[in-house]
């Protein structure tokens, strides 16, 4: 009798077959399901609702009434081939097809930027192919700084970013919301720090001056707009200038990438959300010398990728993460 | 006369080849300044030397070698301001050499797979090596 769990093809002997590694990766954290119900945003970790057999939503699980939903997805690094994923492509078909599973088709998808590990043309059209089977509306990018190599984004914004401003940034309202994409990945400051710019933040202002106080908001960008963790460039050197834009308005949500990991927090009037990556895990900060691909067992891949819960403590302020079962939504709020 | 019209056939034939050299546009990717580093490398393979044996095998990124444009915080690659640059091409000569010299491999290439020792023997995810000394 065939047992689907055994590793057949060890040719590492590190545990790790082909089809382990998908059918591990198939059901980790491979995308974020976000739904908006009167202004406030809800976000779901695709692993925690959508069951790995079936491709359907796990039992029991009942998705609330949202007034619209879209899904993030990030750190694609299509070009990637290294242990820790030889098969990104792979992996992001198993991201799409559980978008393509999901009861309610998302309105739209939200790219949070790193879509090439080169910024090769054969690597973004790749991935342009892959998306193609998304059962989504449009396509939202940011560019992460894997995708501005080399030319400082030229390839970037010829293909993605034709009706943008500057090096990429834009905003655009859906449903009452207004969502405003930020790129923070092709100035850099020290220690490989997001920078927004001067002109960027001047944009930023203007954009928002107009929009009553009961706007919705949601800002997305490759590196968090906050500070996940400074050492290893896992923050935005001048976001808190662009947040103080956002702090008159009552609900603001940021998406972010980049950390390959499910981190929240919430700071006042402002949720903050990091997503996982389609292509391979990183470490948890500071849990290793340097930030970077990680390769681990197949059988602990999972678990790593579909982190429910991560805290980190650092200058006395503590980061929570939040893991809202779909189950307990109703009885359950997102921790601080 | 025969010998007149082959002299206009070759001139007619070098002028278009002429002309579709001068029409090609210039290659895509002009690498400026680099020194140690094969001239004509490829768009990728520069890419993947740069991501994986510097800023995955450092725990840097592009900005700790490739200073910052006057008046802009976006990178001048072919600028030479920075003296972590300097040392990196110092460092991709030694790699080289300790792979030729210590382990005969003929013609060691940085980024290259079958390198013995490469940028992450040492500096393991770390800008200086030494900083592991003192963990």
């Amino acid at each position: 009798m065939k047992n689907e769990n055994f590793i057949s093809l060890d040719g590492n002997d590190d545990g790790i077959d082909r089809a382990g590694f998908l059918k591990c990766m198939a059901w980790a954290g491979t995308g974020l399901f976000c739904l908006m119900s009167g202004g406030i945003l809800k976000t779901y970790g695709m692993s925690q609702i959508v069951d790995k057999a079936t491709g359907k939503l796990k039992d029991g699980i009942r998705l609330p009434k949202g007034d619209f939903s879209f899904v993030q997805i990030s750190d694609s690094h299509i070009g990637f081939n290294k242990a820790a994923n030889p098969d990104v492509l792979g992996t992001l078909q198993a991201a799409i097809s559980k978008i393509n599973a999901m009861p309610t088709t998302p309105s739209f998808m939200l790219h949070t930027g790193d879509l090439s590990h080169l910024a090769q043309a054969d690597e973004f059209d790749a991935l342009d192919q892959a998306l193609k089977s998304a059962k989504t509306g449009k396509i939202f990018y940011v560019p992460g700084e894997h995708d501005v190599l080399n030319d400082n984004g030229k390839q970037y914004l010829q293909r993605y970013g034709k009706e943008t401003k500057g090096d990429g940034w834009y905003s655009f309202d859906f449903n009452g919301i207004h969502f405003i994409g930020l790129v923070n990945v092709v100035n850099t400051a020290e220690g490989g720090l997001g920078v927004l710019g001067a002109d960027q933040l001047d944009w930023l202002q203007n954009d928002v001056k107009g929009l009553s106080a009961s706007t919705p908001i949601v800002v997305f960008a490759h590196i968090p707009l906050w500070s996940v963790y400074p050492q290893w460039g896992w923050g935005t050197r001048d976001s808190e200038q662009a947040l103080s834009y956002l702090k008159r308005f009552g609900s603001v949500s940021v998406l972010n990438g980049h950390i390959h990991q499910t981190l929240q927090k919430i700071e006042g009037n402002i949720t903050f959300h990091t997503a996982t990556s389609t292509a391979f895990p990183q470490p948890q900060p500071g849990s290793a010398p340097a930030a970077g691909p990680m390769k681990v067992p197949a059988d602990q891949l999972g678990k790593l990728l579909g982190i429910t819960s991560v805290n980190y403590v650092e200058h006395d302020h503590t980061l929570a993460v939040t893991d809202i079962a779909l189950s307990e939504v109703n009885e359950k709020q997102p921790a601080q | 006369m025969r010998y007149r019209k082959m002299c206009a056939v070759i001139l007619g034939l070098a002028g278009s080849v002429a002309v579709a050299v001068a029409a090609l546009p210039p290659s895509r990717h002009e690498f400026k300044n680099l020194k140690v580093l094969p001239k004509n490398i490829s768009s990728k393979n520069l890419s993947r030397i740069m991501i994986d044996d510097f800023e995955d095998g450092l725990g840097v990124s592009c900005g700790f070698c490739h200073a910052e444009e006057k008046d802009s915080h976006k990178l001048n690659y072919a600028s030479d301001a920075k003296p972590e640059k300097k040392i990196a091409r110092l460092m991709m000569q030694m790699t080289i050499g300790i792979n030729k010299n210590y382990f005969k491999l003929k013609h060691p290439l940085i980024g290259d797979s079958t390198l013995v020792i490469n940028c992450t023997t040492c500096h393991n995810g770390q800008p200086h090596p030494g900083d592991l000394e003192t963990q």
